[in-house]
C-alpha cells in the first residue's frame, strides 16, 4: 500500500514529525550536553543523566549516554577513573581534558549564535501567537 | 529468574557483542554497564528488570559502542584498512558510504599502482615508463612487452620521480577524502541511528 501511494500516504510520517524533529534536535546536542555537565567537576554516568535531566530537561535514553561518553573519551576530550564507593562496587567518574574544555567552549560559542538567528528568525511566529491569545 | 541471572545473561549479550573491542575495553563497559544498572535499581527503586528495559537490548548497545568506537578511531587513522572497513560501516546505511567507499578503493589502487610502477623502474627500465606516439599517450605503467616503435618512451628515469610524487598524493589525498567523509558522516549518522 505504502510503496504504490506514496503521496497519499505520506501524511501519516508528516504528521509525526515534530516529535522525530524534536527527539533529533535534542539528541544532537547530546555531546554537548555531556561535556557541558562536566564543566564543574568529575560525576559518573548515572550522575551525568540525573544532571542532564534537572538541568536541561535532556531526558536520554539511559543507553545513549554511554557509547558517547566513550567515544568523548577515545577522542581525548574526556578521562575516566574508577573509584571505590560506598555502594560497595567502584563507580567509573569521568572528567574533562584541556582539549574537551577547548572543544566545549568552541561548541558553546557555535550553538549560542545559532541559536540567537534562529530566534530571531522565530520572532514574527512567536509574536503572532502572542495575539492570537 | 533471578535478578542477577537477568543481569548475567544481559552482560554476556554485551560482552559477546563487544568482541571486535580490546579485552581492556570491554571489561571497561561490561563493569560500566553493571554498576550502572544496580545504582539505578537502588536510587530509582525501579527492578533490575526495568533498568534493563531502559536501556535496550543488549545488542543494540554494544552496536552503538562499536560504530562510535570504529568510526572515530578511523578518522584519526592513516591504515587503509581501518578506513575503508569504517566507510563500509557506513555504507550500510546510505548511498554516499558505497560511493565514497569504491572511490577510496580506487584511490588507494591507483596511487598504490603508481608508486609500485616507480619502485620497478630501475629493475625493468625497458618496460616501464609512459610511452607516446604523434604527440598522444599510448600507454604506461609496466608492460610486457613494452609498446613497439614508433612509440616511445618519453620519461626516462625522471618517471621514477613524477610517479612517486603523483602516486603519494593519490594516496595521501584519498586518505584526506575518507577521513573528512567520515568526519561529517559521524555526527549525522550517530542522531539518525539514536533516533531508532
Amino acid at each position: 500500500m505504502a510503496k504504490s501511494e506514496p503521496r497519499l500516504s505520506s501524511r501519516t510520517p508528516e504528521a509525526e514529525q515534530p516529535d522525530r524533529w524534536e527527539a533529533q534536535l535534542r539528541k544532537g546536542a547530546v555531546e554537548m550536553a555531556a561535556l557541558a555537565s562536566l564543566w564543574q567537576g568529575r560525576l559518573y554516568g548515572l550522575e551525568i543523566i540525573r544532571y542532564l535531566e534537572t538541568h536541561s530537561q535532556l531526558a536520554l535514553a539511559e543507553g545513549t549516554i554511554y557509547p558517547v561518553l566513550n567515544r568523548l573519551k577515545a577522542e581525548g576530550l574526556l578521562t575516566s577513573e574508577w573509584v571505590e564507593a560506598e555502594a560497595g562496587h567502584p563507580r567509573k567518574y569521568y572528567s574533562m581534558t584541556d582539549a574537551g574544555r577547548d572543544r566545549l567552549r568552541g561548541m558553546a560559542e557555535a550553538w549560542t549564535s545559532f541559536a540567537a538567528g534562529l530566534s530571531r528568525l522565530l520572532e514574527p511566529v512567536l509574536n503572532e501567537k502572542e495575539k492570537a491569545q | 529468574m533471578t535478578t542477577d541471572m537477568q543481569m548475567e545473561s544481559y552482560l554476556k549479550v554485551l560482552r559477546q557483542h563487544l568482541a571486535p573491542l580490546t579485552l581492556n575495553e570491554r571489561e571497561e563497559i561490561v563493569m560500566e554497564i553493571a554498576a550502572h544498572v544496580r545504582d539505578s535499581a537502588e536510587q530509582s527503586g525501579a527492578s533490575v528488570e526495568a533498568v534493563l528495559a531502559r536501556l535496550g537490548p543488549a545488542e543494540a548497545l554494544a552496536a552503538q559502542y562499536r560504530d562510535g568506537l570504529l568510526i572515530s578511531r578511523a578518522s584519526r587513522s592513516l591504515s587503509p584498512l581501518l578506513l575503508l572497513r569504517a566507510t563500509l560501516r557506513v555504507s550500510s546505511k546510505g548511498i554516499a558510504g558505497i560511493v565514497v567507499f569504491f572511490v577510496g578503493l580506487f584511490g588507494y589502487a591507483m596511487g598504490g599502482g603508481l608508486v609500485v610502477t616507480a619502485l620497478l623502474k630501475p629493475i625493468l627500465p625497458a618496460n616501464t615508463g609512459l610511452w607516446i606516439l604523434d604527440g598522444h599517450v599510448v600507454s604506461s605503467g609496466v608492460l610486457f612487452p613494452p609498446p613497439a616503435l614508433p612509440a616511445h618512451e618519453v620519461l626516462g628515469m625522471s618517471y621514477i620521480l613524477i610517479a612517486l610524487v603523483l602516486g603519494s598524493l593519490t594516496l595521501l589525498a584519498t586518505t584526506w577524502a575518507i577521513r573528512s567523509f567520515l568526519r561529517l558522516s559521524h555526527g549525522l549518522d550517530a542522531q539518525l541511528k539514536r533516533l531508532g
